[in-house]
């Protein structure tokens, strides 16, 4: 998953917890993926049912106002990816299956949705089966029938109209290469879904995909009615089965949610519908809505910001608990383009990274980014801690002039003098171009030759997202977010061959062996997974460092006084907006 | 004595705001307006003191790299050691460090305070020059020659006051860029003096009009004046007409324009800055530090307050001398 903020170097959200854990045996068992032995075990409960429990004190009524600076970049199911805009659709849009947090740790816990149960997989792992809930109805009364999952799957494979949205089903699903979406081939027959009948969901798969329950929880699993689809305008009139439904959406701007009379409690293990309604305010200023935020005065009390507490604000933190902190599973890393610069002057580049003065000159606090020294973050099970010298997420780098010299040797030796390493940065940002001086100093004075390109800040996603662009530092996703609690969600995703073609290489590593060795690993048992994804991390880290990983994110974001019961969604690195009320509403 | 004799004192004494100061019917006399305006200057408090404070800023912005080497610091040097990992300063204020270190990147604040008077100062003073000459040369040309110059001069003079010069301003820096080979192919450096050039031009651009404007109207009533005419009729050149005869009459608006135009471009720049249309890093300028440092005024003080000191005593002092040097230039006010 990107993150929800790619240019995020510059003012951070997340406040890291040293040692996250992951989520752990604490968790209720019931379903064949959850049968992994040690602390790391990947948490299901397939026979959770509604209605969520009461929380304590909980009160019903109010508005939420939700004071954001980012915006999301869609509200199309088909089309969410982004951190932000999945945690928002999860109000009104259900899907398969979703998470559960638990009460006391926030550990997430896979349960049914939509669905009676995770999904039952056949002998040779390519058909799930997943039971449909009856009686499900959209906002307005109609009945969810079992086509309308079907179709909503098909929908997805429209990836040049929602070319946002995730692409594992284009990986793995039957055809999913072939198959474009209902749109070109209208009415064309799809073999990678069928409903036999209203209560049940038939997903083939060309591959074997153990994680698809996971994959289920994404928005895109929400049922959309064929008659319904407006294709890129669905967003604005789209069909609700949470408990809330969308009454108005100004794209950019603001986003406002009411009640959905039509959803039944009984059906959710995990959602409450205490507040009336959540009202979104996007495109904000950040330090501006924080400080509203802490201040808690008038309405502002039932506001909250989902971004990571501005360090020039922490003075004004007068009440710790307005401070919301967890972990977030994302890791943001250094990418180097591996066709461009080679293995050996890769491995310098790490060495001269200035780790310690580039977090204080990017407004990194040790709450909000944890040096990280491995691919995987801690709150992904599959995480073993292991560090490579220069590659700890700490230390000077060439801005210790012994270290400077040392590279800058090294260079001449291996005939690379000078090599030139460019890279785009937003110029109109004051943060961004700061820390490119310290990037360009830091490099020129370790022997590099620099080219940084200052672009504005609106054009600088689209450039580093381009995977065969002209830079050789920076390309998009140098940031990335699990999915799913798994190394599946990781390294077949950046790292093989074909994530170029899918515009998610982290690196545009191209190597027979490698894919191959992840590919082995991935048709593992979840079980067996757990033990080689650790391998597969530091052999990517010894043989190829495809990015410098920086540090492992987590959230610390403010809320207003009056709101009861934000916890933290470590699924997301986002507050769980389900669960919340007012405590005076 | 009769009035009017060259050596008469009658009429200094029936003016008695007049700062011309009563001599001694020995000394000799005959003053031009320019010398008595001077003089009157002189004699004004607030001006020398106006005076004394420009000139010190103009000292500070000439002398940066010597003020920084003093202290032993550089603009762009990254002391990270010097901020805490919440990126707080660790220090207020040391002999390295004279006014402390910016939160976050721990670079030096009086380097990049006396580096930012810099852009202020040239911004100003090089957009009032050419504002001034091109202003001038126009309104002299559109008032004396009038006819068809004087109809496209003032055309121009109107279409330039009708164009909106913030749009311009921001429109202007791609374009620029792109005349300079690209956005791509320019290292940062590059990218924040074509900046610097677009701020120079778009505020000269911009301020000649007015002036050209003012110089028409006075040209339009002087060249009737008998000197005129009688230097026309002896058959003087034009251009020295216009630079020997009538230039030396418009000395007082074109002083006056130019005196209250520095601290207009002084604030339009550090606004601009401010706003993130004007200068951009690596290029150290007080409205920028005074837009990064609104977040950290209670953690960082001087951070904030130099540059806002800067820029105000700045203003302060070159408008007061704008208002004092129109006083003495123009013989109608009276205090």
């Amino acid at each position: 998953m990107q993150w929800k903020r790619i240019t995020a170097v510059t003012a951070t959200v997340m406040l890291a917890v040293a040692a996250c854990g992951s989520p752990s045996s604490s968790n209720s068992s019931g379903n064949s993926d959850s049968k992994l032995g040690g602390a790391q075990v990947k948490a299901t409960d397939a026979t959770a049912k509604g209605p969520a429990p009461e929380i304590e004190g909980a009160k019903k009524g109010g508005i939420i106002t939700v004071l954001s600076d980012v915006t999301p970049d869609t509200f199309d199911p088909s089309n969410i990816y982004y951190t932000d805009g999945n945690q928002i659709a999860k109000l009104y849009m259900r899907a398969l299956t979703q998470y559960k947090l638990d009460e006391k740790t926030q550990k997430p816990t896979l349960v049914p949705d939509l669905a009676e149960d995770l999904g039952t997989k056949s002998a040779d792992g390519l058909t799930w089966t997943f039971k449909l809930k009856q009686g499900i109805k959209y906002d307005d009364g109609t009945v969810v029938k079992a086509a309308d999952y079907a179709y909503a799957i098909k929908r997805a494979f429209a990836h040049e109209l929602y070319d946002a949205g995730p692409a594992y089903h284009i990986q793995f699903f039957k055809d999913g290469d072939k198959y474009k979406g209902p749109y070109e081939q209208k009415g064309a027959p799809y073999a990678g879904v069928e409903t036999p009948d209203e209560k049940t969901l038939i997903i083939r798969l060309a591959k074997k995909f153990d994680d698809l329950p996971f994959y289920a929880a994404f928005p895109l699993f929400t049922p959309i009615p064929e008659a319904a689809d407006t294709k890129k305008e669905y967003e604005l009139k789209p069909k609700s089965t949470g408990p809330y439904k969308l009454a108005s959406l100004t794209p950019g701007t603001e986003l406002k949610l009411v009640k959905n009379p039509n959803w039944d409690p009984n059906t959710d293990p995990v959602r409450k519908q205490y507040v009336d309604g959540f009202t979104f305010k996007f495109a904000q200023d950040t330090i501006k809505v924080q400080r509203q935020v802490l201040a808690s005065s008038g309405v502002d009390a039932n506001a909250l910001n989902y971004s990571n507490l501005d360090a020039s604000l922490l003075n004004e933190v007068k009440d710790p608990s307005q401070i919301i902190k967890g972990d977030s599973p994302c890791v943001i890393t250094y990418a180097m383009d591996s066709r461009k610069i080679p293995l050996d002057v890769r491995k310098l580049i790490g060495k001269a990274y200035p780790y310690d003065d580039w977090r204080k000159v990017a407004g990194l606090t040790p709450d909000t980014a944890v040096p990280a020294s491995t691919y995987l973050p801690p709150a992904v099970p599959g995480y073993e801690k292991y560090e490579l010298p220069g590659l700890t997420g700490k230390g000077k780098g060439a801005q210790d002039p012994a270290v400077a010299q040392e590279v800058k040797d090294k260079l001449k030796e291996l005939g690379k003098e000078n090599f030139e390493l460019s890279w785009y940065y937003s110029n109109d940002d004051p943060i961004a171009t700061q820390v490119n001086q310290l990037r360009t100093q830091t490099f020129q004075k370790a022997g590099f030759k620099v080219k940084a390109i200052g672009v504005p800040k609106a054009k600088i996603r689209t450039l580093i997202g381009k995977q065969d662009g002209p830079i050789n530092i920076g390309k998009a996703p140098a940031n990335w977010c699990s999915d799913w609690p798994s190394g599946t969600s990781w390294f077949p995703v950046l790292y093989k061959s074909d994530a170029i073609g899918l515009g998610n290489s982290q690196g545009q590593l191209e190597d027979k062996k490698l894919d191959a060795e992840i590919d082995r690993v991935s048709a593992l048992t979840p079980d067996e997974q757990l033990k080689e994804w650790p391998k597969v991390d530091k052999m990517i880290m010894t043989e190829y460092l495809p990015s410098i990983p920086l540090y492992y994110a987590a959230s610390a974001f403010p809320v207003g006084k009056n709101i009861g019961h934000v916890v933290n969604d470590p699924t997301q690195g986002m507050p769980d907006f389900t669960t919340l009320f007012l405590k005076q509403p | 004595m009769s009035i009017g004799s060259p050596d008469s004192t009658v009429g200094v004494e029936d003016h008695p705001a007049s700062a011309e100061p009563v001599r001694s019917a020995t000394v000799a006399h005959g003053k031009s307006p320019t010398r008595i305006a001077i003089d009157r200057l002189r004699k004004d408090k607030v001006a020398i003191v106006c005076v004394t404070v420009v000139v010190f800023f103009i000292l500070v912005a000439a002398l940066a790299p010597l003020l920084t080497k003093l202290e032993g610091s550089d603009i762009s040097t990254f002391n990270a050691d010097l901020v805490d990992e919440y990126g707080y300063p660790t220090i207020i204020a040391n002999a390295q460090h004279w006014f402390g270190v910016e939160p976050k990147t721990g670079r030096d604040n009086f380097a990049r305070w006396v580096y930012g008077a810099r852009p202020s100062l040239a911004v100003a003073f090089v957009a009032t020059l050419v504002g001034t000459i091109v202003g001038v040369v126009m309104g002299l040309l559109a008032g004396f020659l009038g006819g068809w110059v004087d109809r496209i001069i003032s055309w121009v003079i109107d279409f330039v006051l009708s164009l909106p010069y913030l749009l311009f301003a921001i429109a202007m820096v791609p374009i620029v860029e792109s005349l300079r080979g690209g956005s791509f192919n320019l290292s940062p450096s590059e990218q924040a003096s074509t900046r610097f050039l677009v701020l120079i031009f778009v505020l000269s651009f911009f301020g000649w009009a007015g002036l050209a404007r003012i110089i028409r109207g006075e040209v339009l009533s002087l060249r009737e004046r008998e000197f005129v005419l009688a230097a026309k009729a002896i058959g003087v050149p034009t251009h020295q007409v216009l630079f020997k005869e009538l230039l030396p009459n418009l000395v007082a608006p074109i002083v006056i324009s130019a005196s209250l135009s520095l601290p207009a471009y002084v604030t339009a720049e550090a606004g601009l800055s401010f706003l993130g249309v004007g200068l951009i890093e690596p290029i150290p300028s007080w409205g920028q530090t005074i837009a990064n440092a609104t977040n950290w005024f209670k953690a960082d003080p001087l951070y904030l307050w130099l540059p806002v000191l800067g820029i105000t005593v700045l203003v302060l002092a070159l408008a007061l001398l704008g208002d004092a040097v129109r006083d003495a230039f123009d013989p109608k006010t009276r205090r």
